[in-house]
């Protein structure tokens, strides 16, 4: 389950990738006041008709060991409960224990 | 606008065209007095989305044929098992889902 979820986040991710730079401009193009009514109007259709897992909003950072889409360490990227164990272990690079 | 930074220039900016316009020159503004809809904020950010592309690292396991199909006849192994136990998933049409909703 969680590697489907997972696989399904990185499918969205690469379509991110992809479309970002169209993406980017149609919504810089709808924004601009500059320009005529009607062909803003055509540029937000095309902004529209870009795929929707194309879209930023949708990535979810999850656990890459686990797939838990909260409490994910944007540094490590493993969930609250994976670092846990792992820093208990000591596998993680400069992590200890607070000792004073 | 001019080409080179320098104090003479700067001062010809301020006293030609304005204090805000020879600011935004030297800090390379972008001026807007009128307060208009502009899509400067949008094309200003850089693009982030490779950065955002590599979140999952590949896993070398997949790589290797063997490792997978060990894996696929151990899941196999295990349906086995459980069917014989009774314990295996039910057929199509028969499980708690489909039956709530027949009800």
């Amino acid at each position: 389950m969680s590697d489907q979820r997972n696989i399904r986040d990185h499918k969205r991710r690469l379509l991110a990738a992809k479309y970002e730079l169209r993406r980017k401009l149609y919504k810089a193009f709808c924004k601009d006041s500059d320009l005529p009514s009607d062909m803003r109007d055509k540029l937000r259709y095309k902004l529209s008709k870009l795929p929707r897992n194309s879209s930023f909003a949708r990535v979810r950072n999850r656990c890459i060991s686990t797939g838990r889409p909260r409490s994910v360490y944007e540094f490590f990227r493993i969930s609250r409960i994976v670092f846990r164990g792992l820093a208990s272990r000591g596998p993680l690079m400069g992590i200890k224990k607070s000792s004073w | 606008m001019m080409t080179r930074v320098s104090l003479k220039n700067v001062l010809s900016a301020v006293i030609n065209q304005g204090a805000a316009e020879a600011r935004a020159w030297i800090f390379g503004h972008q001026l807007n007095p009128a307060g208009n809809k502009t899509p400067h904020k949008i094309l200003r950010m850089k693009l982030f989305g490779e950065k955002v592309a590599q979140w999952y690292p590949h896993d070398i396991k997949k790589d290797d044929p063997l490792v997978m199909a060990r894996q696929e006849q151990e899941r196999l192994s295990k349906l086995e098992m459980l069917k014989r136990r009774g314990k295996g998933p039910p057929k199509k049409g028969q499980g708690r889902r489909a039956a709530k909703r027949n009800k």
